[in-house]
């Protein structure tokens, strides 16, 4: 008897052996095709000077030089710095307003008709709303300006200094993320049992003691998942810049990604662009694995 | 008493903050709106209106002639529905085989597939690009859909979900002598249901507001444009003062009907995230 199930056991795991391979078939035949080998090519071309239209293989090799070139560009930096500055701003802000809104609005009348209303950016194309902000934020006919100058205020050039630029563009995707982020933090805060609160309250914990004591360490897994799922986002943003920066000064407001877009299907430049990309996925990923380690250190896990 | 006032007081701090927050959220629609009914003097206007004079309703008619709009909808269509289709197809299978079979390999293969989710869609672009272009794919809906039939986060959601379907239900059919495959077709997929709607939902936003990789795969086929890039061009073909109304009346029939129909969807946002497994304390 023993014997006999040991064995059907056996066959059963035998037969799922081939069966796993079977049901990844689609999946595993999609990642070699269209991410192994586009990561050793992307890879490959970053060592030739190569504009796509003769066969890469008739490419000149230049070795290391774009990347050494890269790290000397004052163009490539500047673009590294406003990615890294627009991922941190705004992953912080988002989730900082978001988290505040989330414990406001959680028991607030209407609750359900406020969560619509700051959902509502979740929804549009950021094309769209990049647009919509970019007449908001005109300088003499603009609605903000106008509002401004009701108090008293000069107008701003809020997409045209290059000052300002990167923050106006950072103001409007902190705008549009905030009511994702709130819905997610709501479903963590009703996790969160009652009776914490309620022995909070008779221990004399004000609102802000238990907000802080019990909401925010509660509610750090949620938090991780905003922060990790956040940066990932944030790092490859090019709608919002490039829909609303297109007169901003030169570099002031641009992204790896729209780096990458403008050299190289502007530019022709594949191997300048490769290498841009390969140095900041290096950078990218050493950030995101550090915001992990962080939070594991914290005593929070990730998946599973 | 003291008590009570600072109650009082701690609530009207809370509406005030959540009303001005609205008021935020809302402005740019209402603008969008009441902008979309304005003739281009009203729009130029040196101070900035907030009604139109006469609401201008020939604006919508106006960019219809001008604008290939429904195209571009039909194509955003095609795309998001089909980019759907499929991963859910994909997700569900590797899903399923991550969480309920065993097979040399399946951790590493696992985390492989996590960490494929941290690499940015820039790294890909020349490559896939490239690919597109060998296969002759460039400007067709196959260059749109096909770099998109598997999604790593996709793969994750679903094995989260099936990770909860009891073993003893898959063993009971499997001594009944089902195959894997009737297992996954007559037991898992009906029970992926909601988690399945929560997956179609996620992607087919993200497919119908993806903007980067449709603009450089359709440069040059308007007639292969999706809603964002067919969009994003009004800017530069509507540059001129007299036609800067249109560019805002476009953006509404972009903007409208999605955001009236993902409205009532938004508690499917929020599940793909409890689904993920980091709600759970």
């Amino acid at each position: 008897m023993t014997n006999k199930k040991i064995f059907s056991r056996h066959r059963s795991f035998e037969r799922n052996m081939g069966a796993g391979y079977l049901f990844l078939a689609p999946a595993l035949i999609f990642y070699s095709l269209f991410f192994v080998y586009p990561v050793l090519f992307s890879f490959t071309v970053s060592t030739k000077r190569w504009n796509m239209l003769i066969p890469l293989s008739r490419a000149r090799n230049v070795g290391f030089s774009e990347y050494a070139y890269l790290l000397k560009d004052e163009m490539f930096l500047g673009v590294f710095k406003n990615t890294l500055l627009y991922a941190i701003i705004t992953v912080s802000f988002t989730i900082i307003i978001a988290l505040v809104l989330a414990v406001l609005i959680n028991n607030a009348k209407f609750s359900v008709l406020w969560r619509f209303i700051y959902f509502a950016p979740v929804v549009t194309p950021q094309v769209a709303i990049g647009t919509i902000w970019g007449y908001l934020y005109r300088p003499s006919n603009g609605l903000l300006n106008s509002i401004l100058g009701l108090f008293g205020f000069k107008p701003v050039y809020w997409l045209t200094d290059p000052n300002i630029a990167l923050f106006s563009i950072m103001a409007t995707a902190v705008w549009a993320g905030t009511g994702g982020s709130m819905l997610i933090i709501t479903a963590g805060l009703k996790n969160i049992p009652q009776d914490y609160y309620d022995a909070a309250r008779i221990d004399g914990a004000g609102p802000f003691k238990q907000f802080l004591h019990i909401t925010v360490p509660l509610l750090s897994p949620t938090l991780l998942f905003l922060t990790a799922t956040g940066f990932i986002g944030a790092w490859q943003v090019f709608d919002l810049p490039f829909t609303m920066g297109r007169n901003a000064p030169a570099k002031s407001v641009m992204t790896v990604s729209w780096y990458v877009y403008e050299t190289a299907f502007q530019s022709l430049r594949m191997g300048r662009a490769s290498a841009g990309a390969f140095l900041l996925f290096c950078v990218i990923f050493a950030f995101t694995l550090f915001i992990l380690w962080i939070f594991k250190r914290g005593g929070i896990k990730g998946y599973e | 008493m003291n008590k009570k006032m600072m109650r009082v007081i701690l609530e009207i701090i809370r509406y005030t903050v959540i009303v001005f927050g609205a008021f935020w959220m809302v402005l740019p629609f209402f603008w969008l709106f009441s902008a979309s009914l304005m003739t281009p003097q009203e729009l130029m206007s040196d101070i900035p209106k907030w009604l139109p004079e006469k609401p201008q309703w020939n604006n919508y008619l106006q960019v219809l002639k001008r604008v290939p709009i429904f195209t571009y909808y039909k194509n955003s269509l095609v795309v998001a529905g089909s980019v759907t289709f499929l991963v859910l197809f994909t997700s569900s299978m590797a899903g399923y085989a991550f969480a309920k079979l065993r097979f040399c390999g399946r951790r590493i293969l696992f985390n492989f597939v996590l960490s494929t989710m941290m690499f940015p869609v820039f790294i890909f672009l020349i490559p896939v690009y490239y690919l597109m272009k060998l296969f002759g794919w460039l400007n067709s809906y196959l260059a749109l859909i096909v770099p998109f039939a598997v999604s790593g986060y996709g793969i994750f959601l679903m094995r989260q979900f099936v990770m909860t379907i009891p073993d003893e239900l898959l063993d009971c059919a499997r001594l009944d002598g089902a195959k894997e495959f009737k297992i996954y077709s007559v037991i898992i997929l009906p029970l992926l249901k909601p988690a399945l709607a929560t997956l179609a939902i996620l992607t087919f936003i993200g497919q119908w507001n993806s903007f980067l990789w449709p603009l450089i795969v359709t440069s040059t086929a308007q007639r292969f444009m999706t809603l964002p890039v067919g969009i994003s061009r009004l800017s530069l073909a509507f540059s001129t003062a007299e036609t800067q109304h249109l560019i805002i009346t476009a953006l509404v029939y972009q903007v409208v009907p999605m955001v009236i129909m993902f409205l009532y969807l938004q508690r499917y946002y929020v599940k793909g995230f409890v689904l993920s497994g980091f709600s759970n304390l």
